[in-house]
């Protein structure tokens, strides 16, 4: 009995014993040295770099049509690693691999023949769709694979490229890793007001789902180096880009949806001809839609606090008020311009509404916005907007009279 | 057959108010808290939809108070021992069996959903036996300790689900936009009664207080806790829905599998020590996973012990190669949410139509006496 016992105790301590192998590792774990981190990826019209022209001459590959180029950001280990050792060139921290292919998984999964640290995405931190691309693909079909992915996370930004994608994920700075620098700017908003709220994928998703038209930050690159300027227009039904707001339009957005965070007013004094220069401290806006039968129309009201930040007005002397109220007005004229400008843009040459008119007129009136929605972009080309801008200086910094 | 009752649930094995509260919350969550914000707007359309999770949760609440009233008629019995005296002895073991079979059903149905998550979230390559295998003998070894030991692992489990879930939802504040939520009422009531059928059923739970009541140290404050639990369950499901919602907007959540997963995995904060918080999600959810399965397992042995009066020990063990392939039915995912919708459907009839006949005839009865 005794004996019997303490075998039972024997075979049970064993069995423990061995149910301690299997915390020793994960089921399928991968060695994280053996993985290629993506922190990037630019999505272009086919191009074949010169390396798969290469390869494609030797041997015939795989039945494919070339329509999308898919250009990845990864810090490889090797990589990753050389950048620790002292001495020697500062190398660049990243490499860049770009397959061509028609299926944006395949092109990923023809990595894994390319390296022996196949590609994975759980870090991608942006996303830049270039603009040829855009124009001829919907966005829904281009995204479809990352937001149905479970590595690819649907906090990744996506940004619009004019001129090639992938070109926007090149530095010439020793260390600098691209994809971190884009992700990095979009946090400027409290800078400028040319800078859009990040669109994140799942943001995006949304967009596409609702069927209206919306704006992507768009991004430029020169020689290594990389610029944010103004916005891609994806239109609403088409889920295609069709066109861009430049720097000032995009201002003028911003003024519209009242969400920029700072920036500037640059307008000229009418009496000199001088610059004056106001900050924007807060923005405010509110759209307010009027339903009258089948008449829409929209009243936008417009607040902002700021500061008087640059004077060449000799003469000005903001200790007085009555200067602070010619640059007020000075400025407000100038928003008010840069809105109208806009407007007329969206109105009159590409028709859609980017400034979340619709989205008012879906909350304020939803039996309206049921009746119209499906066909708003046309709609809104033909409603009136009237604009109210009231900007108030505050102060005017460390400086007082000139003279 | 009173004496035979006793024999089977021991004296000791007595669960306080609170504790009754407790199982009740953590019978109710399970996969809902991932699919609900989904599930129902897909049925309602407008941003209104959590007026339609309070709805559901008043019916929910109704249901409860009902099979309290009725489970209190036969002090310390379970459903598996009254229904017998209420529609004879074939009748109410037909209903336990289909209460049974409920049980097995769910537990097999939870267990599923939970693998298809970690499968192609946080698991992947480890195959669906060696997920739910583990999950089954672990959740074994807590049954077999009877009810006490079950309650006690909730408790501990409630509080960290609590913080751990409200703190992870509330920090996709940064991306919660409140224009997806309005107007409020838009399209007027109608589209909020379509999605009622939905979120009602999110709500399945509180019909463990058809066996619960037997245990309760103060049966009479068996309604308190049933109240209490579904309204936790409620604020659970209503901040979930909120900043779901909030975030991923009406026209975005209808496409995503999970939605409130996708929701966490939507942000990302720099400064803290994580940047992530997915996996905390996936850990909390899946402790709420378990206790639904466990309490669902320890239910349908209990009701098979007391239908042939016998020791619970061998149904327990019994049951498990039934849950098993109950889990491995649906051949996929849609196949999974198809079985939840059945389980769903079973629990409508069940526990929110049955009840009340069998409160008023056992009221007749009890007063013909």
């Amino acid at each position: 009995m005794n004996l019997s016992r303490n075998n039972i105790r024997l075979l049970s301590v064993s069995l423990l014993v061995l149910l301690l192998f299997p915390l020793t590792g994960c089921w399928s774990s991968h060695e994280i040295e053996e993985q290629s981190f993506g922190v990037g990826v630019a999505y272009d019209k086919d191009k074949e770099s010169m390396v798969e022209k290469e390869f494609d001459k030797q041997a015939e590959g795989y039945p494919k049509k070339n329509l999308i180029t898919s250009t990845y950001q990864l810090i490889t280990p090797q990589v990753a690693s050389s950048t620790t050792d002292q001495g020697g060139p500062p190398q660049k921290s990243y490499v860049n691999v770009s397959e061509t292919g028609d299926s944006a998984f395949q092109i990923v999964r023809e990595l894994s023949l390319r390296s022996d640290a196949p590609l994975t995405s759980p870090h991608m931190k942006v996303m830049v769709i270039g603009e040829a691309l855009a124009r001829s693909y919907s966005l829904e079909q281009i995204v479809d694979q990352n937001l149905r992915d479970n590595d690819f996370r649907p906090s990744c930004l996506v940004l619009i490229s004019k001129g090639r994608a992938s070109d926007t994920l090149e530095s010439k700075k020793a260390g600098e890793i691209p994809a971190f620098r884009l992700a990095g700017m979009i946090d400027n908003t409290y800078r400028t007001t040319r800078i859009l709220p990040p669109m994140s994928l799942i943001k995006l998703e949304s967009k596409i789902q609702s069927g209206s038209s919306f704006l992507l930050q768009n991004v430029l690159s020169a020689n290594g180096e990389i610029k944010f300027a103004g916005a891609g227009i994806i239109k609403g039904k088409t889920k295609k880009m069709i066109g861009f707001l430049n720097e000032e339009e995009l201002d003028g957005v911003t003024w519209i949806t009242g969400k920029g965070k700072g920036g500037l007013v640059k307008s000229f004094d009418k009496r000199t001809g001088q610059l004056i220069v106001y900050e924007i401290e807060s923005m405010k806006s509110r759209i307010e839609p009027h339903v009258k039968g089948n008449n829409i129309s929209f009243d936008v009201h417009i607040e902002s606090e700021g500061r008087l930040s640059e004077n060449w007005v000799i003469s000005g002397n903001p200790l007085k008020n009555q200067f602070l109220q010619r640059a007020q007005k000075n400025a407000e004229k100038e928003v008010k311009h840069l809105i109208r400008n806009v407007t007329k843009k969206m109105q009159k040459e590409y028709q859609v509404d980017v400034a979340g008119f619709g989205n008012q007129l879906r909350i304020k009136h939803p039996r309206v916005w049921m009746r119209v929605k499906d066909n708003w972009d046309q709609t809104f080309s033909e409603v009136s907007i009237n604009y109210d801008v009231k900007l108030t200086i505050k102060d005017y910094g460390t400086s007082g009279s000139k003279k | 057959m009173k004496g035979r009752g006793k024999m089977i649930i021991s004296p000791k094995d007595t669960i306080t108010t609170p504790q009754t509260a407790v199982i009740v919350i953590n019978f109710t969550l399970g996969t809902g808290i991932l699919t609900l914000p989904r599930t129902s707007v897909e049925k309602v359309h407008t941003p209104d939809v959590w007026l339609t999770v309070i709805l559901g949760g008043l019916i929910a609440m109704m249901a409860g108070i009902i099979m309290v009233k009725l489970s209190l008629q036969f002090p310390e019995k379970t459903v598996y021992q009254y229904s017998q005296e209420i529609i004879g002895k074939w009748g109410g073991s037909l209903l336990s069996l289909l209460i049974v079979g409920y049980f097995l059903t769910t537990s097999g149905f939870q267990i599923r959903s939970l693998t298809e998550v970690t499968k192609y979230l946080l698991l992947e390559g480890t195959p669906t036996w060696a997920i739910i295998m583990p999950f089954m003998w672990v959740g074994l070894y807590l049954i077999v300790g009877g009810i006490n030991p079950i309650t006690r692992l909730f408790e501990i489990v409630l509080p960290i689900t609590v913080v751990i879930f409200l703190m992870v939802t509330f920090m996709s504040f940064k991306i919660f936009e409140v224009d997806n939520l309005r107007p409020v009422l838009g399209e007027g009531i109608i589209p909020i009664l379509k999605g009622v059928k939905t979120t009602s059923l999110a709500y399945t739970g509180p019909e463990i207080m058809l066996l619960l009541v037997a245990f309760m140290k103060e049966p009479s404050k068996a309604v308190k806790a049933t109240l209490g639990g579904i309204f936790m369950a409620l604020i659970f499901y209503m901040i979930t829905v909120v900043m779901v919602l909030g975030a991923l907007s009406v026209d975005g959540v209808v496409t995503r599998t999970w939605p409130t997963l996708d929701l966490i995995r939507s942000f990302e904060l720099t400064g803290l020590i994580f940047e992530r918080f997915d996996s905390l999600l996936l850990v909390v959810w899946m402790m709420q996973m378990f206790t639904i399965f466990t309490m669902a397992h320890y239910a349908a042995a209990l009701g098979l012990a007391q239908l042939f009066k016998k020791s619970i020990h061998p149904f327990i063990y019994g049951v498990i190669p039934i849950i098993y392939l109950i889990s491995m039915t649906p051949k996929n995912i849609n196949d999974v949410f198809k079985l939840g919708n059945m389980v769903g459907t079973l629990a409508l009839f069940l526990f929110g139509l049955l009840p009340l006949p069998l409160l008023i005839v056992a009221k007749w009865r009890g007063g013909k006496q």
